[in-house]
Parts: C-alpha cells; structure tokens; sequence
C-alpha cells in the first residue's frame, strides 16, 4: 500500500509545535554544513553556546574590603554578632567573614600562599598547623610580622606572653624573631570531673594536690573495662602533650631546635605510659563526639583535661549532665609545681597580599582586643582570651550553673598567667605525628613486657623520633 | 563554492578539531606535569615558589627514608592481600552467582556490587563507626559474645589497623572483581564443558582445565588493575584514620606519603622522587605480573 493511500495517518500524528519544527529544521540545516552529522553538529553548537554564557557571566567577585576566614562555627558565629559595631565605626566598609572548614583553612591557604593565588586579609589558623606555615624564606611567609605593630601599641605587655610562643618563628639565617599571629586564647587546662560521682565516693578534690594524689585515687576507682579515671590516650595526642607541656617540655625549643628526645620528654613518657597502658593502667581514650558524650553520661571516665574551649563542647553536648559536671585544677607534677598546661590555640594572621592591611589590624583589634566584646563572647564560648584587661569583666566571674555554680572564668583566669609556651616550628606537624608514634609504641611495649627494659626502649624510640625530625630539618635549604 | 570549500577545511581540521580537547587536557594535565615532576625531583622546594637545586640528594634521603620504607611495606601487605584474598573471593562469588540452581540471582549480584557504588569516602566514614570502641558495631558484637573488651581500639592499634583496612577494602571491592569474573564465566564456551562431562571430568577437573584457563585472560587483567588500585591506597586510610599514619605509621600507605610531603610539606621535589619510584615500580611488577601469566607467549 502506497505511504499515501494509509487511511487516518495524518489524524493519528500529534500537532507539532512550532518551535521544535523550527529547531529540527535548524538541526537539519546545521547538518548539511557539518560534514560528520547532525548530532556532533549539535553537540559542537551546544559546547559552544555553554562556553559564550559562561564567559559572559563571569563568577562575581565579592565587594567586601576585608575577607575574614575563620575555622570554629563558635568564633564565626560571635564575630557576625560584633561585626555591626566595628562597621558603625568604619562607615562605607564592608567585612566578609566567612566560616572555612579548619582543614580547608590550612590546606587551601598553604597551597594559595605557595602559588600566589587570591587570598583572604585576615585568618585565623589553628595552634598545630601555624607553624607550618612559616617554612621557607621568612620574606616569604604569607603573613605580615605583626610585631612592630603590636610592640609600637604597647600591647606585648597586656596579652599572656607566652601565647606569643607558637605564632613567633625564629629565621634561623638572621637570628630574627618574626611573629605572624595575635593570639586569640589562653586556653589553660583544668580537670573536669563528676562530682555527683566523686561525692558518692567520698573524694575531696582539695587533697589532689599532685599526680601522685591523683594516681593513686585512680587506682582506687578504675574498674577495668567499666571505669576509669582519665580521658588520656595511648596513642599520645592531647593528653601527652598536656602533661609534656606542664612540665615546660615541648617538641621545639625557643630556637626551633628539636626537643623531643630532652630529658623531661623522657620523664614525661615514663610518667604517661603506666597511665594508659598494661594491667594498672587507670585512663581510656573515649574518643570523640558521641562516643565522648556517652562515657561522660555512664560514668565511664570520672574526669577529664577540660581546657575552657572543651567547658563550653561539654555544656553543648551533653546537657544532662547540668549540674553534676564540676572544674579543678590540674594536679601538680610536684607540691607547689604548676596546675595548668595548655592544649588548643588559635592565631589570627593578616596576609601579605591584603590591600587594606590597616583596616584589617583595625578590625583584629576590635574582635581581639576589645574587652566589652570580649566579655560577652565569653559568655557563648567559654574561652579566656589572650588581653588580660577583659578577665576582670563581669561576664568572667558569673557563676555558672552548669559547672555546679562555679565561677569558670575566674578559675581559669587564675591559672592562665602560668600556662606554659608551646615552641614551634615548620616541623611541627611532622614532630607531632613522629610523637604520637612513640606514645603508642611505648603503650604497646608496656601492655606486652610491663616495666622490663621499658626505659631503655622509651629512650631509644624518643632518639630515633628525634632523629628523624632532624634530619628531615636538616634538608631545609632556606 | 563556498560550501565545498567549507567542506574541505572540515575536513581537514575536523580531526585535529575533534582530538584537540583530549590532547590539550592531556598535555596540560598529564605531560606537563609529569615533566615538571622529573624536573623537581632535583629540587628541595617550599611549594613551587621556593626551590634550590639539590642534584639527587631527594634519590639519596629516599633510600635512606624509614617512613618510605614503611609506606612500601604496608602497601605491599595490603596489595597481597588485595591479590591472594580478595580476588580469590570475587572468582568464588562469581562462580556462585553463576550457578544455574541459584534463586534472585540479579538481586545478589546487585547485592554485593552495590558497596562499591557508595564511593571511598562515604565507605571509610562507615568503618570508621563500625571499628570505633566502645559503641563501634565491631566491639559491639564481639563484646557481646566476649570475644573482646568493648573499648578495643581497632584503629587505635598498631597491629589492627592493616587488618581493619583489608576487612573495609574487601567489603567494597569483592563485588566488583567479581563482575569482571562474572561476565569472564558467562563467555566460558558451554561446549568445553560438555565435552569435559563426557570425558568424565567432576567439578572440580572441570573448573581447573576449562574454567580457569578460559578465564585467565581476564584474570590477568583483574590481578594487574588489582594490583595497582592496591598500590594508590590513599582515601580509605587517609580519612579512616583522621589524616595521620596511625599508630606506628600501620596505616600508611605511599600515596600517603607522597600526600604528606608534597601537600603538607611542600616538599614537592621529595614527592616528586616518591611518585616516580612509586610508579616506576608499579610498571616492574605488572610487567612481572603479565610475564609470568604468560601474556606474551605466542599459541601453539
């Protein structure tokens, strides 16, 4: 049957649309002129057309005259409240501060700095990471030295000194001290413990003078498997460096030379490790998160290192605890010794490629330096800050029912002229994880041979850790 | 006229046009990086802004390097494993779910491929919770039945952590070797096996002299890709133990390494040596691999 003579054809075919007869016959036409067919035809147009829109709508770049990175949701979230008041004071500038995951921070700030690519004005950088930023030619770092500004304003003397410490990079070729950060914290370290639970079993935390005291209670008090007395780890981290710490150890010295093989390394380990590992052991790592959270509420750890930011992750995540949850000071290596260490930290550096470097300082100081501000940010985020003018604000010595109506600002107010200097060092990322390989070898050691030859070893494992910082220290050409 | 001559330059530059998008990004994104590699494989840097020739001191602190060394081994481990473990797993599931008996056989196919769809990332945050002490799944269940404290630390513990990468590994990847072992299996030649029951060959005679060696081509290629996936471990380790080596550096791996040094660092000429050593020996031991599949051998 011819095409033509097919009865109802033309009623059974939908209406076409006009545009799509439109496009077709466009198809077609493109197609003759394209030699390879219709469809690469389309797709050539297609690219084409995507790459004129995306050339012509070019991604905006923002307005603001400052860009702020921060890494802590905590730090974003009360500098968005005090930014209005320094904009009152600057009127025509605008501020763009922007929350940055804290891996991102260091990663994609390095990787920028290295390539000079586009950079924000102003960060803040986490204590660990700082000072792997200042490798290379100290006319390279990525941030501005911040000394002359801070010494010509008088303010070395109205900040904790030692918070200078892991900002200050020492360029071994001048002999220079270079210092890219302005603190943000203090961050001294107490204990929390549950005091519901210390009251059931008769503890008075007044008689913790010392470790020995603490020990020795813990020994008493951890059931194996069910409870125990301290949060610190057998894979070395924040516990370790707490204790090497309050014992004015460190991985670096003021020089930048490796420390980590010193004598009160040594005497830090052999301390530690009995804590964590083999039969006696009286501390568990709980980890983070939930798993923290849940140790908390069952009682699993009585106490643990609770420098102010963790006060404040504590009366966030776990509420029901309100009440129960009470502060001490660390116990003392020795009677009289110190009670405090330090763990955490936070910098705020100003870029060297920032076009309004004196705007940036002035917003540095209205968000660091500003005691009124600083006060009320106490109140959302538990954290001492470095300008010793703002402890005696109000907002400091509130009570706070949480921590059983203690006064957490001034008790850690009171131990933060002590919290000892963190040395650092472009290694110090690497130290770090050297550290926490000798930590969790010695625990190994110690849970499989006890106290047999475990000096020796701790001492040789310390050494080739050292050793091998040095050496990767010693290819630094710059 | 002028449609013929247009024709004629089509012609002409069409294929020039067509591969251009492939060359380019491969110049810029391959080539040129990997002779700018070369090149800084003489270089201590600070990131590519800062360098001062060194000659082949980064070759020299290599082979003097105990962390290179411990990468090289724990990728290894993990490569064998990879290679004697699970791909005689993929080749036992595949020979399983191609077996006529069985019921739902899509649904198990689907089944043990789907973990490899879930991507690294999302599969090492899960282990990550499934190994945690305490409240991990693991500790859960193994404590239950008291095989083990509940506070076990899997990833904690130098001598767990390979032993928790390989169960992770095994987890997503079995399903998918088994694919290529399965669609090897489906193209067995059903004849050989009939004739191989005529010849009263059991089941086992059968799946060594007609499934294996029909299969073997596939094989090779199983064991040779296996082998260098094994061989550019990086996410799993990298997020399941929170961007650290672990304990005693157990979890890590040269890719690791190499990210180490080269991103965190910026000690991009060292990482620079590690990536060529690391895939100049991954080229040895394919090479070795297929030589001793007999790749090359000429049929007689």
């Amino acid at each position: 049957m011819a095409e033509a003579d097919r009865p109802g054809e033309d009623e059974a075919q939908p209406a076409r649309c006009p545009c799509a007869s439109a496009l077709r016959a466009l198809a077609d036409r493109l197609g003759d002129w394209f030699p390879f067919g219709k469809a690469p035809a389309i797709i050539l147009v297609l690219t084409a057309l995507a790459a004129a829109w995306l050339a012509a709508h070019p991604v905006e770049k923002t307005q603001a005259d400052l860009r702020f990175w921060t890494f802590a949701d905590t730090h974003y979230f009360a500098y968005l409240k005090a930014l209005p008041s320094f904009e009152a004071k600057h009127p025509g500038k605008r501020v763009d501060i922007q929350f940055v995951h804290w891996t991102a921070v260091t990663s994609r700030l390095r990787a920028a700095f290295w390539t000079d690519l586009d950079v924000p004005d102003m960060v803040e950088v986490e204590i660990s990471q700082a000072g792997s930023f200042f490798r290379g030619p100290a006319e390279e770092v990525g941030f501005v030295d911040l000394r002359p500004r801070l010494e010509a304003e008088g303010l070395l003397d109205r900040m904790v000194k030692t918070r200078f410490a892991p900002y200050t990079y020492h360029d071994r070729r001048t002999g220079e001290d270079h210092l890219y950060g302005l603190p943000h914290d203090v961050h001294p370290v107490m204990l929390a413990y549950r005091r519901d639970l210390f009251e059931a079993e008769g503890v008075d935390v007044a008689s913790l003078e010392t470790w020995d005291d603490f020990v020795r209670l813990g020994r008493r008090l951890t059931i194996p498997d069910k409870r125990y007395m301290l949060d610190f780890a057998d894979t070395g981290g924040g516990g370790f460096e707490v204790a090497l710490y309050q014992r004015d150890g460190g991985l670096f010295d003021a020089a930048g030379e490796c420390t980590m093989d010193s004598p009160v390394a040594l005497e830090t380990l052999l301390w530690y490790v009995p804590l964590v590992a083999g039969p006696d052991r009286i501390a568990d790592d709980p980890g983070w998160g939930q798993s923290w959270v849940k140790a908390i509420e069952d009682g699993y750890l009585l106490t643990w290192t609770c420098p102010d930011w963790r006060s404040k992750s504590a009366e966030q995540q776990i509420p029901r605890m309100a009440g129960k949850m009470a502060l001490m000071p660390l116990p003392a290596v020795r009677p009289g010794g110190r009670r405090t260490s330090s763990w955490g930290g936070t910098m705020l550096g100003i870029t060297r490629k920032s076009r309004h470097p004196d705007l940036a300082w002035a917003l540095a100081k209205h968000f660091y330096l500003n005691p009124d501000e600083l006060a009320e940010r106490f109140r959302e985020t538990n954290i001492l800050p470095a300008l010793k003018d703002a402890w005696k604000h109000a907002a400091i010595n509130e009570p706070r029912p949480y921590w059983s109506g203690q006064p957490i600002g001034t008790l850690y107010a009171r131990l933060a002229e002590d919290v000892p200097a963190q040395y650092t060092s472009p290694y110090i990322d690497f130290a770090k994880s050297k550290m926490s390989e000798i930590v969790a070898a010695c625990s190994s050691y110690y849970d499989k041979h006890g106290a047999d030859g475990f000096e020796a070893f701790a001492r040789e494992r310390l050494k080739a850790g050292a050793d091998e910082v040095r050496n990767v220290m010693r290819r630094n050409p710059f | 006229m002028l449609r013929q001559r247009l024709f004629r330059w089509q012609h002409r530059y069409a294929p020039y046009l067509f591969t251009a998008p492939f060359v380019i990004t491969f110049l810029v994104f391959a080539l040129y990086p990997m002779a700018k590699s070369l090149v800084l494989a003489f270089y201590v840097t600070v990131g590519p802004k800062s360098s001062v020739f060194v000659g082949l001191e980064n070759f020299r602190f290599l082979l003097s390097d105990p962390s290179f060394y411990v990468a090289v081994k724990n990728t290894a481990v993990f490569a064998l494993f990879s290679v004697f473990l699970q791909l005689p797993l993929s080749l036992g599931l595949a020979t399983l779910l191609n077996a006529k008996f069985l019921r739902l056989r899509n649904a198990w196919r689907f089944g043990f491929f789907s973990p490899y769809l879930l991507g690294q990332v999302f599969v090492a945050v899960l282990f990550s919770v499934i190994f945690a002490p305490r409240l991990g799944l693991l500790n859960q269940v193994l404590s239950s039945m008291a095989l083990v404290p509940s506070n076990k630390d899997w990833l904690g513990e130098a001598e767990r952590v390979m032993p928790a990468l390989v169960m992770t590994a095994l987890w997503m990847y079995v399903g998918f070797n088994m694919i290529y072992f399965l669609a090897a299996l489906q193209a067995v030649d059903k004849d050989l096996y009939d004739a191989a029951a005529v010849d009263g060959a059991d089941a086992i005679r059968r799946f060594r002299h007609v499934t294996l060696p029909s299969i073997k081509p596939v094989a090779v290629f199983v064991v040779v890709l296996s082998t260098i996936g094994s061989f550019q471990l990086f996410e799993l380790p990298y997020l399941m133990l929170q961007n650290t080596s672990g304990p005693e550096q157990a979890g890590l791996t040269v890719v690791m390494y190499l990210y180490q040094k080269g991103f965190e660092a910026g000690d991009l000429g060292y990482a620079s040596v590690v990536g060529w050593t690391l895939a100049l020996g991954v080229l040895v031991l394919s090479l070795v691999q297929m030589l001793l599949a007999g790749t090359w051998r000429k049929e007689k």
